[in-house]
């Protein structure tokens, strides 16, 4: 609790750089990770996050030391050649884009760590943190390197922020963009660019293997929550920020603990969240929204068989009759009889079952609705009376009053259905 | 039979077209009058699609030149409104209706500036033409394919051009909305505007047009439809690829190198 309100009344004001930092890279990479996400090209950033490796080694032993500019520049380079590589080798070779990406990953990446451990043998003592890059440490970020980083993440953010219009073009619709005469090849090479720099400031928080999950992760769980392009950047920047800030806490209380593996597990957690709860595409949500829909048909259809059963002359039926009528739903009908009763759609008598007035409004409903149906397939579609009940028996459910009104005038308020059943109304 | 137009607006001269190093259009030259509906009509891969695309400079001619309103394309840029496949984009896309259309007007808006209320307005006028205004804040993932459609010619209108070049514009539409989309088209060629529609539908493409150009890897005829459309020329646009043709292509696919490109 002590290292809780530390770190966040930022006393240390060494850690009020770190937090600056981490929100600056969160919202520049979660940006231009949404961008590539929503182009299908987030394997990209994967391969150029771990491109980048050699550039950072062959920077340190340009430098002599963690200087952060020969780290950035070598780390930039090294990317902006993996990246040229790989759209070189789709447009001169036959190879499929998933084949060259992986060898373009796995080449850079084991040269980059042939590169660290020849550093590592050569004894050089200012090697210390370069394994940090590996894996990120935030705790590690100093105040020279904050103005490095930072002002890269800002000039980011400001890009992407001001030609927006011109980025959505790029990856909604490339051929017309250039149709209207803008220059799409310099704005895909700027958006490479900036997908570069954004792998290259998140090194040393984030490290090299695990950067492709902040730029992708935060686009991808935020897409289950919106279908607008704006808020879908801002809730993107949220979730990498929020991340971003818990796994740089956690390298806090707990030194040894890098902060890639920590940010990558909020922001999964975050992830799994956005896939099971958001409204209307959440695995859970949409569990729950079907199960309501399902409740709703059994009730529906036990009101229809009580109703059935009234113009045949019974007014009532006994819990048994029902369960004979549905014999492999014993569970469920038990269940919307409860329900009709607490809603005063039926009436409960000992074991008997009758409608109330109210009941018998919604059950003409339901029986109306399901004639009408049968009536327009077979007038309008020329389908067989035999053939209507199935579709009927499930679009019952779901026309609206609107729909409805519109069936009534097509058909001329029929009196009788294909099966000269009488159509019910009030 | 190539039949030329007066003053044209769109001069296609000697042009040879290869996609990865197949030729798929072979020295097509004509002029095309303005003010008319004009249809390209041919079978599946007779170059249709290709022959819009490098009209629009998308895919890079290997010999010959366009030029329209008599200049080069990157001039008059403005003036050419683009309609391509529906299929070429992904509907998915986090964008509404109207923020489709408003990519209609960013041509004239240029880099930099962002769209504002003049570009809206601009934007809802054009959806209203196309019968759209009620889907304005939908989203596009949830249109139809006819509705889509729809969208994608009121961005063209948006951008107020006066030479329309639009890729199977009736592909995936119910026969209502093609007619009120030729309408549409109609009025606008009255205006004044030129049209230019890739059509896959012979019969309708009787009614709809003014000007045929009959395509099938090479150009077979362009003119008037009255003179163009004979039982002979449709036999060659639609009766099968030219044997020698195809046994050429065949062989300058077959070089390690494309022949072709100077």
């Amino acid at each position: 609790m002590d290292n809780f309100v530390y770190f966040f009344t930022f006393q240390d004001l060494s850690i009020l750089y770190v937090v600056i930092g981490i929100i600056l890279l969160g919202i520049g990479s979660a940006y231009v990770g949404t961008y590539s996400f929503l182009d299908k090209k987030a394997l990209l950033g994967d391969a150029i996050s771990h491109a980048v490796l050699p550039g950072i080694c062959l920077g340190f032993i340009l430098a002599g030391e963690k200087n952060p500019v020969y780290i950035v520049t070598g780390a930039f380079i090294s990317g902006g050649i993996a990246t040229f590589l790989t759209s070189w080798l789709k447009k001169n070779t036959k190879l499929s884009e998933d084949a060259i990406i992986a060898s373009i990953l796995s080449v850079f990446f084991g040269f980059g760590i042939v590169l660290l451990t020849v550093i590592q043998k050569s004894g050089n003592p200012e090697m210390a943190g370069l394994n940090h890059f590996i894996f990120g440490n935030a705790i590690a970020i100093l105040e020279e390197d904050l103005w490095i980083y930072g002002g890269l993440a800002v000039i980011i953010i400001l890009s992407l922020t001001i030609f927006q219009k011109e980025f959505s073009l790029l990856v909604f619709n490339s051929d017309y963009g250039k149709a209207i005469g803008y220059p799409m090849e310099i704005i895909r090479f700027a958006f490479n660019v900036l997908m570069i720099l954004s792998v290259v400031i998140g090194i040393q928080a984030i490290g090299v293997v695990l950067m492709a999950a902040l730029l992708i992760t935060p686009g991808a769980a935020a897409r289950f929550w919106t279908d607008n392009l704006s808020k879908l950047l801002l809730l993107a920047a949220l979730f990498a920020v929020v991340s971003g800030i818990a796994g740089t806490y956690i390298s806090f209380v707990l030194p040894q603990m890098p902060t890639g593996p920590w940010v990558v597990v909020s922001l999964s957690f975050i992830a799994l969240i956005s896939f099971l709860f958001a409204p209307k595409k959440g695995t859970i949500t949409r569990y729950f929204s079907r199960n309501q829909y399902l409740k709703k048909t059994n009730n529906e259809h036990l009101l229809k068989a009580l109703y059935k059963n009234r113009e045949l002359g019974q007014r009532m039926l006994t819990i048994e009759n029902i369960y004979e009528l549905y014999p492999y739903q014993k569970k469920e009908i038990k269940h919307s009889i409860e329900f009709l009763f607490k809603e005063g759609l039926i009436l409960k008598n000992q074991n008997f079952i009758s409608l109330t007035d109210y009941g018998i409004h919604e059950a003409k409903r339901v029986v109306r609705l399901h004639r009408l149906w049968e009536t327009y397939l077979t007038e309008y579609m020329n389908i067989a009376p035999d053939h209507v009940h199935d579709s009927a028996e499930k679009l019952e459910h779901i026309i609206t009053p609107e729909l409805e009104a519109q069936l009534e005038k097509r058909l001329n308020f029929p009196q009788l259905d294909p099966h000269q059943e009488n159509i019910p109304r009030d | 039979m190539i039949i030329q137009a007066e003053s044209p607006v769109l001069e296609i001269h000697d042009m040879t077209v290869s996609y990865d190093q197949s030729p798929v259009l072979w020295n097509i030259d004509f002029t095309l009058p303005s003010g008319q509906l004009i249809g390209i009509l041919g079978p599946n891969g007779a170059g249709k699609s290709t022959l819009i695309k490098a009209i629009m400079g998308l895919v890079n001619p290997t010999g010959g030149y366009v030029k329209v309103f008599d200049k080069p394309l990157e001039e008059v840029r403005s003036r050419i409104s683009y309609v391509p496949q529906r299929e070429s984009v992904d509907w998915n896309f986090p964008a509404s209706v109207l923020d489709v259309v408003m990519m209609g007007t960013y041509g004239k808006l240029g880099l930099f500036k962002r769209p504002g209320k003049r570009e809206k307005e601009v934007a809802l006028a054009s959806l209203d033409q196309v019968g759209m205004s009620a889907f304005i804040n939908r989203q596009i993932s949830e249109l139809s394919g006819g509705q889509q459609q729809r969208v994608f010619i009121a961005r063209a209108l948006a951008q107020d051009a006066d030479l329309y070049l639009m890729d199977e514009p009736f592909a995936g539409v119910d026969i209502a909305t093609e007619a009120a989309i030729f309408e549409l088209l109609k009025k606008m060629a009255l205006e004044g505007k030129t049209v230019v529609v890739v059509h896959h539908d012979i019969y309708s493409a009787m009614t709809y047009f003014d000007w045929m150009i009959m395509l099938n890897l090479h150009l077979v005829a362009s003119g008037p439809k009255n003179q163009v459309v004979t039982e002979e020329l449709l036999r060659k646009t639609y009766g099968g690829k030219l044997n020698l043709l195809s046994k050429v292509s065949e062989l300058v696919r077959k070089q390690d190198f494309n022949p072709l490109e100077h």
